[in-house]
């Protein structure tokens, strides 16, 4: 277990969101903690996504309010939240072939005034999250030719680059083959531990959930229903009924899922 | 600044410098001595037109890249989304009723029923907070059709105005001068700074609407600043040069497969690239069949319109989304 964890980061306060009077997601409120690793589980259509942008101040909440340091989200500039705040998406399109170490480099935007050019410091912040990421070999290499794993990598050494508290990450590894999710998944512990990063990511695979992360929050039609230590979450009953199947845990460390209706 | 880069952009000042001598001295009149008929040709009908040329070639150039961006669409430019048309069809109006005769007038209804055209095609092509890739594009190609058919009814309605009317559908720089040149210089120079001094921006905006938030980008105020002053220098453009396309297409592309993706080089890269070409398509036009002229406008198209749609055979993949 971590030490000190009581440093409250993020606060989302009775946060709705919805679409012609349709509830998204409705009334979640949940505190994140300095330096926690926490995922976010629930079915499709759970709205999950749409929690995850009203944190990152993509979409603005219809009700309720988030908080990052005590602050307002909506109070910071785009560029101070982006110091704060960091974002790993599930899929990242690219348009044109702009190379690994060009992506990475946006990272560093929200520090550089408008024309400024990419100071020594910025290409030496470049290089270590690169290396951190195992990504430095792929910097001349078009993103557009990365493998999945490769992509995300080094999509993470981008929000590395921007050095912020918190990572925000939408179902960063759903798209890969078990080892790269592994992969992914220990780079993101590495960084949780050695920067004190607080990493908020969805996932879908609830082994990868309950061996990475400290806390869950689960969410069934739009509502946050569980939320606490992820042994205490993840349990029988609650995968019955967040997913409606029937779980067998075995030593608090896998997970087996089966039909309701086979055994 | 990289040293090889300050090389390039002094080697393309030479060859855009030696395009417009040969500009200046190529037409459907030859220029054999100096005698003061010659010069008055050169210095009152040509080199206006060829500093028109250079203005107008890099301004389209740079609008092309920075829609690109604004757009995330490889292949808008202000003809395919139907600005430059809508620019026009602002200039038929300001004519036909009567308005030519105050100054800016002609520029600033094209500069209002350009900007009106943008706000259609985005209100056609939005779907949730992005835009339809292929929608935004047959939005523009509508909006062209649509525009064709009005201002052809317009010219038959206002025989008298026809020729002014029909200079506009097809681009024109043979009657530029000195004094026009004054008006769009000074709009397609703060466009193109504009734009560069937000050519970061504009790369994080080509990764999407939501990525470019998160690293920091003011995304709203970003993109009606580019699209305001992007569309500012099409409209001052279109009003002086008629509708010239294709050029905001061919000339960013043609600069992203030799210098890369990278905005910040794009942009600079794009105004010689702009003014190169501009110049070739503006010789052409003069001498391909001297003594008559060719419509400036149909040299870019054809080279352009096939590249239109070679671009538009590669990308049918990503486009079918």
């Amino acid at each position: 277990m971590k030490e000190v964890i009581n440093d409250i980061i993020l606060e989302v306060n009775n946060v709705s969101y919805s679409v012609r009077e349709k509830n998204i997601i409705e009334d979640i409120s949940f505190t994140l903690e300095k330096g926690g690793f926490y995922s976010v589980i629930g079915t499709n259509g759970s709205g999950k996504t749409t929690l995850l942008r009203c944190i990152s101040n993509s979409i603005q909440p219809t009700k309720g309010s988030v908080k990052v340091n005590n602050k307002l989200i909506n109070k910071y500039t785009p560029k101070l939240l982006a110091h704060k705040i960091s974002v790993v998406s599930q899929h990242s399109e690219f348009l044109f072939d702009f190379s690994s170490f060009q992506v990475v480099m946006m990272g560093r935007m929200a520090y550089q005034k408008l024309l400024q050019t990419d100071s020594e410091q910025d290409m030496t912040i470049v290089e270590q999250c690169m290396k951190k990421t195992n990504t430095w070999h792929l910097k001349d290499r078009s993103v557009k030719q990365l493998s999945g794993g490769e992509l995300q990598r080094v999509m993470i050494a981008r929000a590395l680059a921007q050095q912020t508290p918190i990572i925000l990450l939408d179902e960063p590894v759903s798209s890969l083959d078990i080892h790269h999710q592994f992969e992914i998944m220990e780079l993101l512990t590495k960084i949780n531990k050695e920067n004190n990063t607080t990493i908020f990511i969805i996932l879908h695979d609830l082994t990868l959930a309950l061996k990475y992360s400290d806390q869950i929050l689960a969410l069934k039609d739009g509502r946050l229903i569980y939320f606490g230590k992820t042994k205490e979450i993840l349990t029988q009953e609650n995968i019955q009924e967040l997913f409606n199947v029937r779980a067998d845990i075995i030593d608090n460390k896998h997970i087996i899922i089966h039909n309701n209706e086979s055994i | 600044m990289r040293r090889k880069d300050i090389i390039l952009y002094c080697l393309l000042t030479i060859v855009v410098l030696g395009l417009m001598i040969l500009g200046l001295f190529l037409g459907s009149v030859d220029i054999r001595s100096f005698d003061e008929n010659s010069l008055y040709i050169i210095k009152h009908l040509r080199l206006p037109r060829v500093i028109m040329c250079v203005l107008s070639g890099a301004g389209l150039a740079v609008c092309g890249a920075a829609y690109q961006a604004i757009f995330r669409n490889p292949l808008s430019d202000p003809y395919t989304l139907g600005i430059s048309s809508g620019a026009a069809l602002g200039a038929a109006t300001a004519i036909v009723l009567g308005l030519d005769v105050f100054f800016f007038s002609i520029g600033g209804f094209a500069f209002s029923f350009a900007l009106l055209t943008v706000w259609i095609i985005i209100r056609i092509s939005s779907v949730g907070n992005r835009l339809h890739i292929t929608t935004l594009l047959l939005a523009g190609i509508s909006i062209n059709f649509l525009i064709a058919a009005i201002i052809s009814i317009i010219m038959v309605v206002n025989q008298d105005s026809m020729d002014k009317i029909i200079f506009w559908t097809m681009g024109s720089l043979s009657g530029s001068k000195f004094s026009d040149i004054a008006i769009v210089f000074p709009f397609v120079l703060i466009g193109i700074i504009i734009i560069r001094i937000y050519a970061r921006e504009l790369n994080a905006l080509l990764t999407g609407n939501d990525t470019a938030r998160s690293l920091g980008v003011n995304v709203e105020r970003t993109k009606k600043l580019i699209l305001f002053f992007s569309t500012l220098m099409i409209g001052v453009i279109v009003s002086y040069c008629g509708v010239i396309g294709f050029v905001g297409l061919i000339v960013p592309h043609i600069i992203r497969l030799l210098v890369g993706s990278d905005n910040r080089r794009i942009i600079p890269f794009s105004i010689f690239g702009g003014m190169i070409f501009m110049l070739v398509a503006d010789i052409i036009s003069r001498t391909a069949i001297a003594p008559s002229e060719l419509p400036i406008g149909s040299i870019t198209a054809v080279v352009g319109a096939p590249f239109f749609i070679y671009l538009l055979y590669n990308a049918k993949k990503k486009l079918n989304q």
